[in-house]
């Protein structure tokens, strides 16, 4: 699988398509993002992720061909290894109007094992298009049922519990590809006091759920990152169900469209469903 | 918002959102005389400290 997608890139680079390639590298076991602008520094270190000691190491590869993108002098394009989530995350992006041409952007697609696609219960572990792996089935996750069967006491309690461990890393906010904003309300101390751990809550946590409305593409890495094990995907899962009921807005999908929360204007075509 | 927060335990009742532009007074007055009559009839909220820590350490013994 792996040789395919180095053949495929290689092609890429040679043909001048890309300026670079932005990939894994897997540097004496350690797998971080990198810029790979050679052939031959794909021979050496070009990783999928994978290590022996912690499974298949994710990164939020939309949001680095983001920075990538924003922060580059010229207007070059590039390649991008995305799997599934990266995808939706990259068609979320462009549809918040972020990343300018996107046509700067090379998509190097593979589909993810079932392993992996089971291990975060993925709901569409393969990309549109992809150069290796074979696609799976996509799996469920059927967290937000279990916390819909508690009663409203017991679901305070249950959530109260869980933000209660929240050491305000940020890591769930630095990790997500889909928070894009410059100015976090996250940090401002006039809405969310600052300085405390856990921090003030359920503002903190439930501000970061609105912000996730019609953006989380339910990639399960704010989860798999959050040092307190909160299930934080559980929530935002349920914001993306309440924007799919009100709005009929599916996030990550390919294809022209709109965030409804990105809408300037007239009605998206919801009408007072808060009154 | 109000089907979050009811996914989060707290009852959507507790929250009203509502346009009021400045030039309607009377309004206003009404909205938010009515809103605090509904709050005092619910009573007072789960998220008061004392009434959640009790919850919490339920939560975390079981
Ligand atoms: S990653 Fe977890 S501990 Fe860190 S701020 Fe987010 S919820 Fe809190
Ligand atoms: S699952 Fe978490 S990290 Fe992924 S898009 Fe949603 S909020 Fe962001």
């Amino acid at each position: 699988m792996i040789e395919q997608v180095k053949e495929h890139v290689k092609g890429l680079l040679a043909s001048g398509k890309i300026a670079g390639f932005l990939g894994l590298r897997n540097d004496a076991g350690v797998v971080t993002p990198f810029l790979f602008k050679q052939e031959e520094q794909l021979d050496s270190s070009f990783s999928l992720g994978e290590t022996e000691s912690q499974g298949t190491m994710r990164y939020p590869m939309a949001k680095l061909a983001l920075h990538l993108i924003q922060n580059c002098d010229d207007d070059s394009t590039y390649g991008v290894l995305v799997r599934g989530c990266d995808e939706r995350a990259l068609n979320e992006l462009k549809r918040w109007n972020q990343l300018g041409n996107p046509d700067r952007i090379v998509q190097v697609g593979v589909a993810c094992t079932l392993g992996l696609a089971e291990e975060h219960e993925c709901r569409k572990p393969f990309p549109d298009e992809f150069v290796a792996g074979e696609k799976v089935d996509p799996q469920t996750n059927n967290s937000v049922q279990q916390v819909l069967a508690k009663d409203l006491d017991s679901r305070l309690a249950f959530w109260s519990a869980e933000f209660d461990r929240c050491i305000k890393c940020y890591g769930c906010r630095n990790i997500c590809p889909v928070c894009f904003c410059n100015v976090c309300t996250l940090e401002e101390d006039a809405l969310i006091k600052t300085g405390n751990i856990p921090p003030e809550n359920p503002m903190f946590h439930l501000t970061r759920a609105v912000h996730m409305a019609g953006r989380c593409i339910d990639c399960n890495l704010c989860t798999e990152a959050c040092p307190a094990e909160i299930p934080l995907r559980t929530l935002y899962k349920r914001v993306a169900e309440i924007i799919a009921d009100e709005f009929s807005y599916v996030t990550g999908a390919t294809g022209e469209g709109k965030s409804p929360l990105n809408i300037l204007g007239s009605d998206p075509g919801h009408t007072a469903a808060n009154d | 918002m109000k089907k979050l927060i009811e996914f989060y335990g707290i009852d959507p009742e507790r929250l009203s959102l509502k346009w009021v532009s400045s030039a309607e007074g009377p309004r206003f007055a009404k909205v938010i005389t009515e809103f605090v009559d509904k709050i005092r009839e619910i009573g007072p909220s789960p998220l008061r400290p004392k009434v959640l820590m009790e919850a919490v350490s339920v939560e975390k013994a079981s």
